[in-house]
């Protein structure tokens, strides 16, 4: 290495600057400014130039407020939605509890009296609303066992002519804290579209039903569309319905 | 380091030595800031996907010059000198005293590289950027870095010659 080639590979070394010494042509090229004094002259006039140079890029002046701005900026962008859109979404929560609130109370909501015209209204309303059966089944023995799982009166003694009718599956209503066992029949007649039962049996504690029938007697009554009979045994009150006349209902007893 | 560091912690670290290399290349306070802060807008963005936090240093001064890489496209409108030509009418004097100078000045005669010597020159001096860690931002080979390092150093410092300020006459 001459002194030239020394030259061109000392422009880019910056005095104590560690990586830069630590290049093998850069030391070989410092060593021979120690033994060159013209090269050690330019090396220390260059060190000189550089060091003032490397200041002067230094101290570009930062402005005032950027690193704030910066940093405010990208918190904006964090920042919860503006105010507006928070109360459309308090709006949307309000509503969604308010809804799921009705649907939970609609579906546990104590009886106001809990009697035995509301039990029975109530009954026959959600066999006219339409309903969907938790189980479809022709198994009576099924049947029991999903109710039974489900906490529901399962162990209920059906009448004679109702045990001949056919069995198209059951559901759990409510009544207060009760469990109501729904027992879905057909009648045989022609069904419509769609529609998988046409007869219903709801069976409850008796307890929980006040003004009950206090003895076996059964009570024949129209309900809304429905003709429907009720009745209490072992505890239990039963409350049949269809649509139809008393005389039809009878041959299910 | 970056473990260590918040959004803040990140912007508080690197904010100045970024916002003066976006200086050095842009020449203009607003242009500067803007880079400097898309910069850590990018990172906002993209930083957790730096498996490497060691290289974060390393990772913003490149997404700073990508983004100046990509607003000079679009905007088409920084001066193009090619040094070669303009030498030939820079003035022979003797090597001045760049103690005189000042930084602005210093900015102008770094404006007047070639665009491809600009951003190593200005890394050069700013942070003492390694060679490897210049090549890293920049996203070329070492040996281009010192190549274009050579030639860049060595044009700024006749330009410099040339902006010599003059001493006030008596």
């Amino acid at each position: 290495m001459n002194s030239e080639e020394a030259k061109n590979i000392l422009l880019l070394y910056r005095h104590h600057n560690p990586a830069d010494e630590a290049d093998a042509a850069v030391a070989e090229a410092l060593a021979l400014a120690k033994r060159d004094p013209e090269l050690a002259a330019w090396l220390e006039m260059h060190c000189a130039r550089e060091f003032v140079l490397r200041e002067k890029f230094r101290q570009i002046p930062v402005p005032e407020g950027l690193k704030e701005q910066i940093i405010s900026e990208h918190a904006a962008g964090q920042r919860p939605a503006p105010r507006g859109r928070q109360l459309v979404l308090a709006s949307a929560m309000a509503i969604t509890m308010i809804f799921s609130a009705a649907a939970y109370w609609a579906n546990h909501r104590p009886p106001v009296e809990d009697n035995l015209p509301v039990f029975q209204s109530q009954m026959a309303g959600n066999a006219l609303r339409g309903y969907a059966m938790d189980l479809l089944s022709t198994d009576g023995g099924k049947i029991r066992d999903y109710l039974k799982a489900q906490k529901a009166p399962a162990d209920y003694v059906l009448p004679a002519g109702l045990e001949k009718a056919a069995l198209s599956g059951c559901a759990v209503e409510g009544w207060g804290d009760k469990k109501v066992a729904m027992v879905c029949f057909r009648t045989g007649r022609p069904l419509a579209s769609g529609v998988e039962s046409d007869l219903w049996l709801f069976v409850v504690d008796q307890q929980s039903v006040k003004d009950a029938p206090a003895n076996a007697a059964i009570q024949i009554s129209q309900i809304n569309r429905l003709v429907t009979a009720t009745w209490v045994r072992d505890g239990k009150l039963y409350f049949l319905g269809m649509e139809g006349e008393p005389g039809e209902l009878g041959k299910f007893l | 380091m970056a473990d260590s560091l918040d959004f803040n912690g990140l912007v508080t670290a690197y904010y100045g030595m970024l916002y003066q290399f976006a200086f050095s290349l842009t020449r203009d306070e607003a242009e500067a800031c803007d880079l400097t802060q898309q910069t850590f807008c990018v990172w906002a963005g993209k930083g957790h996907q730096l498996r490497d936090k060691s290289k974060v240093k390393t990772w913003l001064f490149t997404t700073l010059h990508r983004e100046f890489l990509g607003s000079r496209r679009r905007q088409n409108r920084f001066p193009h000198i090619e040094l070669d030509m303009a030498a030939a009418d820079l003035p022979v004097v003797a090597p001045p005293s760049v103690n005189r100078l000042d930084a602005a000045l210093v900015l102008q005669a770094l404006a007047q590289l070639d665009e491809i010597y600009q951003a190593p020159v200005a890394l050069f001096y700013l942070q003492d950027h390694s060679y490897n860690e210049i090549a890293e931002v920049l996203e070329v080979p070492l040996g281009t870095v010192k190549s274009r390092l050579t030639r860049g150093l060595a044009r700024l410092h006749q330009l410099l010659t040339s902006v010599q300020p003059q001493p006030p006459k008596p």
